[in-house]
């Protein structure tokens, strides 16, 4: 009896948390994969994953880089099973087209298209400090690459995504 | 001593960094300063962009529980699901289900800004120590009578294109932002609920505006005004 209540508890409180960081890891891996119906697969699979191995959850405050941890883990594994050698990224923006649209009125459907063109090497450090808060540190940590990297691969995905947007960049630095 | 090149470079890494020696640099070059300001816009339109809407979760969407068979099953059945999507979307729209997109707003930059700064909102019982606070609202030339709560965060930020206080007071229903925009007006009291932020930006006759946010569960709209009504009464005008 006490067990039972006990794992209702404990799966209240993994739903309480899934639901409560599930929009941000949910946009984290689309823009991953560029395809919400895989983005909604990996991140399925991913919780399924943190469900199993929550005993090594040992702080709730980390669940969210932990999650998005198994994420990018689940995402390569999805890569390796389709064996997805080639994109083709016009075909791409014209499937997700629903979700690259912006509100009437404002103008984020061209940045999200840039996006989508954006090298993945670029698109996932920006993503994970513009939308997930990272820091230049933790960026490394999780890509494991070297602060300088990362400081590299943010300036030229925002260089690129600026250039493609049609920003003035006459005031850039070289690099 | 750094140059603009550099500097560009650094804020085009990080638009946001607070690192003592770009606000040297930006605060004696005004064309860097613009620079500053143009990447900023853009950073709080990139952030909007990728906040894509989201389909809110259903109860049994969010913890596993979907078996392999029921995996493969999805699978196959996606085709169809395409074509009910379209149908869904406007049912959820509707219903008022999708995460709301913020426009390119006062509020909507405020929320970009906070976004930014994720650290700012820990709950904390460490209050800023007094000199850090002062130092953190001298460019809006204001002071805050202790009143006001407990000060966890204090910082000065750029916000299109001028240092404002950018403070976390601790209150019974959580933390709350505080931002004092002595250089943005608004005409009249604005509630604002965007990304999971909930807030208010109160007028400030003859010194701009006041921008008060929770985020997370939905606060009662009053109490979040009367705490906004609270901490502006606790700014005290010394210039």
């Amino acid at each position: 009896m006490n067990d039972q209540v006990g794992g209702n508890l404990k799966r209240d409180r993994f739903h309480t948390l899934c639901q409560s960081l599930r929009p941000d890891l949910l946009r984290f891996a689309f823009w991953l994969s560029r395809d919400r119906a895989l983005a909604e697969d990996v991140v399925q699979e991913a919780m399924l994953r943190a469900w199993k191995a929550q005993d090594s959850l040992l702080d709730e405050a980390a669940a969210k880089p932990w999650l998005l941890t198994i994420i990018r883990r689940e995402y390569a594994r999805s890569f390796e099973r389709k064996r997805l050698v080639t994109v083709d990224i016009d075909e791409l923006v014209a499937r997700e087209e629903p979700t690259l649209a912006a509100a009437q009125g404002d103008d984020l459907a061209e940045l999200r298209a840039a996006l989508f063109k954006l090298p993945e090497e670029y698109r996932e450090p920006l993503v994970l400090q513009v939308l997930m808060g990272y820091s230049t540190a933790e960026i490394a940590a999780e890509l494991n690459l070297s602060n300088a990297a990362v400081l590299t691969r943010l300036f030229r995905g925002r260089n690129q995504l600026r250039a493609m947007c049609g920003e003035d960049t006459r005031m850039d630095p070289e690099e | 001593m750094m140059n603009c090149a550099q500097y560009r470079r650094a804020i085009l890494a990080d638009p946001r960094d607070a690192n003592p020696e770009l606000r040297s640099h930006r605060d004696g070059c005004r064309e860097c300063l613009e620079y500053t300001d143009r990447q900023l816009r853009f950073e709080g339109r990139l952030e909007r962009a990728m906040r894509v809407s989201i389909p809110a979760a259903g109860a049994a969407s969010v913890v596993p529980l979907r078996t392999p068979a029921l995996r493969r099953a999805s699978s196959s059945r996606r085709g169809w699901l395409a074509m009910a999507a379209s149908v869904l979307i406007l049912v959820a729209v509707a219903g008022g289900l999708w995460l709301a997109e913020p426009h390119a707003s006062l509020a909507a930059d405020v929320v970009a800004h906070m976004a930014g700064e994720p650290q700012a909102w820990a709950r904390t019982d460490i209050p800023v120590p007094p000199p850090e606070l002062a130092q953190a609202l001298a460019d809006a030339r204001v002071r805050l009578d202790p009143k006001a709560g407990m000060v966890s965060y204090a910082r000065s930020c750029l916000f299109r294109a001028h240092h404002v206080p950018h403070l976390v007071v601790q209150t019974e229903m959580g933390p709350v932002t505080v931002m004092v925009l002595v250089h943005e007006s608004v005409s009249k009291p604005e509630r604002f609920d965007e990304q999971g932020y909930h807030g208010v930006i109160l007028p400030m006759a003859g010194h701009g505006s006041l921008a008060v946010l929770a985020r997370g569960q939905s606060p009662d709209p009053d109490t979040l005004k009367q705490i906004a009504v609270h901490v502006q009464d606790a700014l005290v005008w010394t210039g």
